[in-house]
């Protein structure tokens, strides 16, 4: 594991075109392990194509992805879970027809980062999901395939953990629960970046916000001096109110 | 009416064959392969190939037409395929770019072997098992009709729908009994979450498009006997064939095409038999009423979109 003061993943001046539409213009941030970053920003601000880019799921058009001092921009999804580094989505999409406990066999059997990690049976109970483990995917509720998609990445033992809206639909004792289990992870040495746009949970669980707008960050540093700056309030709420 | 029965299963059990490779490609890359006919007309080159070339009994085409077109589809899915998903849209992009690649496999098919009709006589397929036939039914060692409740029908038949039934078990122990199997029903279950999961989804489709161009070849090497004959313009029927099986049973679901296979092959001889006419027709209005009564196919689990 990286000490906790030096950067386990590093972006540096990424560009991802759509088009003529830049996605990501010149994002350039770190986050080290055991610190939670949070991406924050308007719709379309590029906070999911960053995690998609440092997924895998997109080659980034310029810039340079660097994770564990290797550069890995471009390289295959599959590879990126094999080398550490997992996601959530917004929308899970797990083995639909699979068993709860089927579903993170396949993760733990062919997409191991690591040698060692919580049991299967630790991580069902932990989340919530021992109750539901031999049951088909397709009947769990939506907070439990959220959960799911959770410990599915968790239980490719990943040192980078990015989670795409994972609160969103939870309801406020939910939220309470899972910003612990965050932080928590963020304590066993996880480097987490989230995505939200549930301010209230940003502020509980990260130690550092990065605010994007137009695929370029506007600000970096802690939540509750963001929304004192002016152009993060008119990013969000609209020119009239950041005067 | 038992004849157009058992033949309709023996003709099913091969349609099968005929299908169950285009719906594992689709099934695992969402592409549909309309070249799919092609490779199943050049796998009867095969079979014409060793019988009249080698003086072999076209069976041995089996083998040969499998693991020569495995070989094929995995440098075809190399050059071709891994563009194809960039694109936008890559099921819209995958119809005319294998809607051109069959005309390609035509055209060059025609400039070589020109466009007569070819046959192969139906007592050749399998005569080199005829001695293992006379062991196990006894009566002489010949090739002649198979005798089932006391009808007879031609041999190459019987093997044809035999081999295809072996082809669809190895299917099936494929997928469910194998690691690769295992990671293929994975990538056709969730595509980005067996990404996700680790799993190298580029190697897994590899894999299967290789083995639905090999299954292709492998029936059409059965084609000279179940149609009587077969010229570079046979691969745009196949293909409506295969399609028609596929949609039949559920597509996306390669298990579901045995019923798909099974279904169209008993219709198929019914018509024959009472409407030899409209047998012709066939194919297209079976594709209607199914898209019309059940859009997700007779298995189907979930309705596609696209």
């Amino acid at each position: 594991m990286s000490p906790d003061n030096v950067p386990i993943l590093r972006v540096n001046d990424l560009l991802k075109r759509f088009g003529g539409f830049h996605a990501l213009d010149g994002l350039t941030f770190h986050v080290s392990s055991g610190e939670i970053l949070g991406l924050v920003g308007p719709n379309g601000s590029g906070k999911t194509t960053a995690i998609n880019v440092i997924s895998g799921l997109y080659a980034p058009d310029r810039g340079e992805v660097l994770f564990d001092g290797t550069s890995v921009g471009g390289m295959a999804s599959h590879k990126l879970v094999h080398r550490g580094i997992n996601r959530t989505f917004q929308v899970p999409k797990p083995f639909m027809s699979l068993t709860v406990r089927q579903n993170l066999e396949v993760a733990r059997t062919y997409g191991r980062a690591g040698a060692s990690g919580p049991s299967m049976s630790d991580l069902l109970e932990e989340y919530r999901l021992a109750d539901v483990a031999d049951r088909p995917a397709h009947d769990l509720t939506n907070v439990q395939q959220k959960m799911l998609d959770l410990v599915r990445a968790l239980a490719t033992q990943p040192r980078l953990l990015l989670l795409d809206e994972l609160a969103a639909g939870l309801n406020p004792t939910e939220l309470d629960w899972i910003a612990e289990r965050i932080k928590a992870l963020a304590k066993g040495g996880l480097a987490i970046i989230v995505v939200e746009h549930l301010m209230g949970f940003i502020e509980q669980i990260t130690d550092r916000v990065i605010v994007m707008n137009a695929g370029k960050e506007i600000f970096e540093g802690t939540l509750a001096v963001a929304v004192k700056v002016p152009e993060v309030i008119e990013v969000f709420l609209g020119g009239e109110h950041a005067a | 009416m038992l004849y157009p029965l058992i033949a309709g299963v023996l003709f099913g059990l091969y349609f099968s064959l005929v299908g169950i490779g285009l719906n594992l490609v689709f099934g695992v890359m969402r592409i549909v392969n309309l070249a799919h006919g092609d490779f199943l007309m050049l796998g009867a080159f095969v079979a014409f190939g060793v019988y009249t070339a080698a003086g072999l009994d076209p069976l041995v085409g089996v083998p040969i037409a499998f693991a020569l077109f495995c070989v094929a589809g995995l440098l075809l899915y190399w050059i071709l395929v891994p563009r194809l998903q960039r694109a936008r849209d890559p099921e819209m992009l995958s119809f005319i770019l294998f809607f051109g690649f069959s005309q390609v496999i035509e055209a060059l098919t025609t400039i070589v072997f020109g466009t007569s009709e070819r046959s192969i006589p139906s007592r050749e397929l399998a005569n080199s098992l005829s001695g293992v036939r006379a062991a196990i039914f006894g009566g002489e060692a010949t090739n002649g009709p198979f005798q089932i409740f006391g009808l007879s029908f031609p041999a190459s038949w019987v093997v044809a729908a035999t081999v295809s039934v072996i082809a669809i078990g190895c299917v099936y122990l494929y997928l469910y009994r194998t690691r690769l199997g295992t990671l293929t029903r994975a990538v056709m279950s969730r595509r980005e979450e067996a990404i996700a999961t680790g799993i190298n989804v580029d190697r897994v489709s590899a894999a299967a498009f290789g083995i639905g161009l090999g299954l292709a070849a492998v029936a059409g090497v059965f084609a000279p006997f179940m149609f009587g004959s077969f010229t570079p313009a046979f691969g745009i029927d196949a293909t409506v064939t295969s399609f028609v099986v596929v949609v039949l049973g559920s597509l996306g679901n390669p298990l579901g095409t045995a019923l798909g296979g099974v279904v169209y092959g008993v219709s198929y001889m019914l018509v024959q038999t009472y409407l030899s006419s409209w047998a012709d027709l066939l194919p297209y209005v079976l594709l209607i009423a199914i898209l019309l009564l059940r859009p997700s196919g007779l298995l189907g689990r979930r309705v596609r979109v696209a």
